[in-house]
């Protein structure tokens, strides 16, 4: 047992890496792999929500929306400027983190349901602008499309070269594709979850006048990891627009919101494998309720409703309290005196700063 | 004259119509600090009741309307019962009933879908026919969401500023402990409200369908704008939120005339978004100071 939580999550992750590297070898069925790389993006964007949500408790529902611009902004930047798809994802990150951090500016001085419905408005003025224009932009053979795509959205913007490098195996360079991003995104995970970003919030947490009087700021650690989260979502965007090669107004869409963020709840909200193990969970779950999909949606809100209710802490934090003894980093620190304890409003959550 | 007159009734029509859904949801978030997110559900649920009560049962108008009404009630107070009561108290209070009551919501959309079918329906209590006011026609059935709009705010008004309910109501949104302290049974205020609530939401789906049809999701747009009138008066604040749905209903029949109906609810939600960058507190809220 390693007593190190960074040692061992890297280690994990090492491991589950290579585990993830063979299995192109063992198995050459395309669904397969399809799924498990679709199964990739979906992480990604879980864990990075995961950050923003469940690490420095910022109440934001914008991450798929930024998800959408990276697959939009990587779409224009190909489609328009005619540039390398490689190339445009990268800027499509920087284009998300920018857009995040406008975002953030305008939020991040609001309380936790405010940003949630504030967050969530924005999304939507981001799908009603893109859907209800129709003003021509250009004229391809096509048809009109307007500057953001109208309702069909972008198509035919290039790949990412695999069907020249290896053929009809196209989708194996995909599924490698994925699976760096999703290493990359989860050891960015482990950085700020064991850095100095999470230390800052779990000191915000568990003494909220201590952490403020030793100058912590909260706004500005939650700029920093909405505008750091946003560069893989923006990343995990423009490669499922790779990915799929199209890019519609169905980014936007609540059930996906909510298919993702069913995952990090269940999962575990704040844990750092829970949105992993909840994204592996949702899609296997999903994927079975294909053969009845009308009941889809209705599985979805229960489970959903379901895990909040009777597993607050998710599936990773049933796992941590039954299989592991405490971490011997939480409980260390002898609890303050009574008198010293932060006296918030009663049954609300995280204590705000007015 | 006439332009203005035609925006009037739209207006008042239209924040009539948020006004009843959006007080139900103040009281909820200002006694449990809680968001209710199965409002859209309960909306529709509204919505269908009453027209499967007059095309099924052969109802008369007002008995379906008060079946809705009652089966908003009981949905409302399910969703206490299954989903808040066991989680009161906890941890994370605020963020786990949002995504429960998500859960919720669109349990209640896929069964209205798996029961009535996804193709739009029309409401079937509706009043036809209306009158000339100089050139612009009134609909009788504008004057019926009016006046029952109207009806159900000096109800509510009434209960919660007279009665010996609506005063445990009050004084459990000001202080819990307190009002807990003094004997009051906090939780079946709670029941309560959620009760009120789902049966103002029931009422206010109907008042939405006849305007717009009946759909599985025809809930979801007008939750949104509740929410967003809840936090432009400021989350909690009743007589507050029932001032600015009217106002907001005004200010979208006039964005509606001027640059188009499809650009409405986005030109309308950048005005909110001012506000609130504004007054993050919202409009009528108070500026909030946490001890520690």
């Amino acid at each position: 047992m390693i007593r190190n939580p960074i040692k061992r999550d890297v280690l994990i992750a090492v491991v589950l890496f290579a585990l993830m590297l063979a299995v192109p070898l063992l198995t050459g069925t395309r669904y397969v792999l399809t799924q498990l790389t679709v199964f990739f993006i979906w992480a990604v964007v879980a864990s990075q929500w995961n950050l923003v949500l469940g690490v420095a408790g910022i109440f934001s529902l914008a991450q798929m929306a930024l998800f959408a611009v990276g697959a939009y902004a990587t779409a224009m930047l190909a489609y328009y400027i005619g540039l390398m798809l490689p190339a445009a994802m990268l800027l499509a990150a920087l284009v998300t983190v920018g857009v995040s951090l406008v975002i953030g500016f305008a939020c991040l001085r609001l309380k936790g349901p405010y940003v949630a419905l504030l967050t969530l408005a924005i999304g939507q003025v981001m799908y009603l602008l893109v859907v209800n224009d129709t003003a021509c932009f250009t004229m391809p053979a096509s048809g009109c499309l307007p500057l953001f795509g109208g309702a069909r959205g972008f198509s035919r913007f290039g790949d990412l070269g695999f069907r020249d490098l290896l053929g009809s195996k196209w989708y194996i360079g995909h599924y490698y594709t994925g699976l760096v991003l999703l290493l990359a995104a989860q050891l960015f995970c482990i950085a700020i979850i064991h850095g100095p970003l999470g230390l800052a919030f779990r000191g915000l947490r568990d003494n909220p006048g201590l952490a403020l009087a030793r100058g912590v700021s909260r706004m500005r650690y939650q700029l920093w990891v909405f505008g750091l989260s946003a560069f893989f979502t923006g990343l995990a965007g423009a490669f499922h627009a790779a990915q799929f090669g199209v890019v519609g107004p169905t980014a936007f869409a609540f059930a996906m919101l909510l298919f993702i963020l069913a995952m990090i709840v269940v999962g575990g909200l704040g844990t750092t494998w829970g949105p992993l193990i909840g994204a592996a969970l949702l899609m296997w779950a999903d994927e079975g309720l294909r053969e009845v999909s009308d009941w889809r949606e209705i599985g979805i809100g229960f489970v959903l409703a379901a895990c909040v209710i009777l597993f607050p802490k998710g599936l990773a934090g049933i796992r941590l309290r039954s299989g592991r003894g405490p971490d011997p980093r939480q409980d260390a620190p002898p609890a303050p005196p009574p008198h010293t304890r932060p006296s918030a409003t009663p049954g609300a959550g995280p204590a705000a700063t007015g | 004259m006439d332009v203005a007159t035609q925006i009037l009734i739209s207006g008042l029509t239209l924040g009539a119509i948020y006004a009843v859904s959006t007080i139900g949801l103040a009281l909820i978030y200002g006694a449990l600090n809680m968001l209710n997110m199965a409002q859209g559900g309960l909306l529709a649920l509204g919505g269908y009741i009453a027209m499967w009560g007059m095309q099924a049962m052969g109802w008369p108008a007002p008995v379906a309307a008060l079946a809705a009404m009652a089966a908003g009630t009981l949905a409302g107070g399910m969703i206490f019962v299954a989903a808040a009561r066991p989680m009161l108290g906890g941890e994370g209070f605020e963020t786990r009933i949002f995504i429960a009551t998500i859960g919720i919501g669109l349990m209640l959309e896929s069964v209205i879908l798996k029961l009535f079918g996804p193709q739009p329906q029309a409401q079937s209590l509706k009043l036809e026919g209306g009158f000339m006011l100089g050139r612009v026609s009134l609909p009788l059935q504008n004057i019926l969401i009016f006046v029952t709009a109207l009806l159900m705010l000096v109800l509510v008004a009434g209960l919660l500023n007279r009665s010996r309910l609506g005063r445990a109501i009050r004084a459990t949104s000001m202080n819990r402990d307190a009002a807990q302290l003094m004997g009051v049974p906090i939780r079946r205020i709670y029941l309560t409200i959620l009760m009120l609530s789902g049966a103002l939401a029931a009422l206010s789906g109907i008042m939405i369908s006849s305007m717009s049809g009946l759909l599985p999701n025809m809930g979801a747009d007008p939750m949104l704008k509740a929410f967003i009138i809840c936090v432009v008066a400021g989350l909690g604040n009743v007589p507050g939120a029932a001032l600015t749905a009217f106002a907001i209903g005004m200010l979208e029949a006039v964005i509606q005339y001027i640059f188009g109906v499809q650009y409405a609810f986005a030109i309308l939600l950048c005005l909110v978004i001012a506000v609130l960058i504004w007054r993050p507190q919202g409009v009528f809220g108070q500026k909030e100071v946490v001890r520690l």
